[in-house]
């Protein structure tokens, strides 16, 4: 019983496979990309016309480049998926 | 496989032929009287040996195969990160074009405001609610 113990032992060491491959995580497509998306401006009271337009202006630039930043990552994840979906071929 | 992975490959090898050799002497010389006197235990440890032996070899294999898929992956994702990094570069420069094309674009609705948008200034009013509701809007919930 006792060397019928340690056969088992010795065929179910068999057992253990270790997987050296590691796949290293995609790189994050540029250091902006990881910033988070600014708040927007804010207008002050008794303020003038010019300044609501500049206001709304500087405003619109902060959601384009916040769209810019969701376009990229979705552009991001779409490639980076086709090109490990390849290599798991 | 621990052992195989311990063991260099001719240890296995030498493992099966010492059992094949055994198992040979063990049934085929059995007649020669050194060989007779120890007949039983021979044919006992060659048997162990030849069993053990095949186990090894069929492990040394698996490992040998398993060893050459890992550099067939290991090929692979060494190509596919120099795509991932490659392509990578790219949307980081497609994304910086387009964020310095709408800073450029700010930049020109600002002249134009301070032009053409700054005239009206004393003609026109803010109310306090049209403020208050901007701000309002401009405010991420929470």
């Amino acid at each position: 019983m006792k060397y019928l113990s340690i056969l088992l032992i010795v065929l179910l060491s068999a057992c253990s496979t270790a997987v050296p491959v590691t796949a290293k995580f995609p790189d994050a497509p540029g250091k902006g990309s990881m910033e988070r998306c600014t708040d927007l401006v804010k207008l002050q009271d008794g303020v003038k016309l010019s300044d609501v337009s500049k206001t709304i202006s500087i405003n619109y630039e902060t959601y384009y480049s916040c769209a810019v930043k969701a376009d990229t990552w979705q552009e991001w994840y779409q490639i980076q998926k086709n090109i490990y979906e390849k290599a798991g071929k | 496989m621990w052992i195989v992975e311990l063991l260099p490959d001719w240890v296995l090898h030498l493992i099966l032929l010492a059992g094949i050799v055994g198992t040979t002497a063990g049934f085929v010389l059995g007649m020669i009287p050194v060989i007779k006197q120890y007949i039983i235990p021979i044919r006992v440890i060659s048997i162990i040996l030849v069993v053990f032996g095949l186990f090894l070899e069929g492990a040394l294999f698996d490992n040998q195969t398993w060893i050459l898929r890992v550099k067939e992956v290991e090929a692979k994702l060494a190509i596919a990160e120099a795509e991932s990094a490659k392509a990578n570069n790219k949307i980081t420069e497609k994304s910086n074009t387009q964020n310095n094309k709408q800073k450029e674009k700010t930049v020109i609705v600002k002249q134009y405001i301070d032009r053409e948008v700054k005239r009206y200034d004393n003609q026109c009013v803010i109310p306090n609610e049209f403020v208050k509701a901007h701000n309002d809007s401009a405010e991420r919930a929470k």
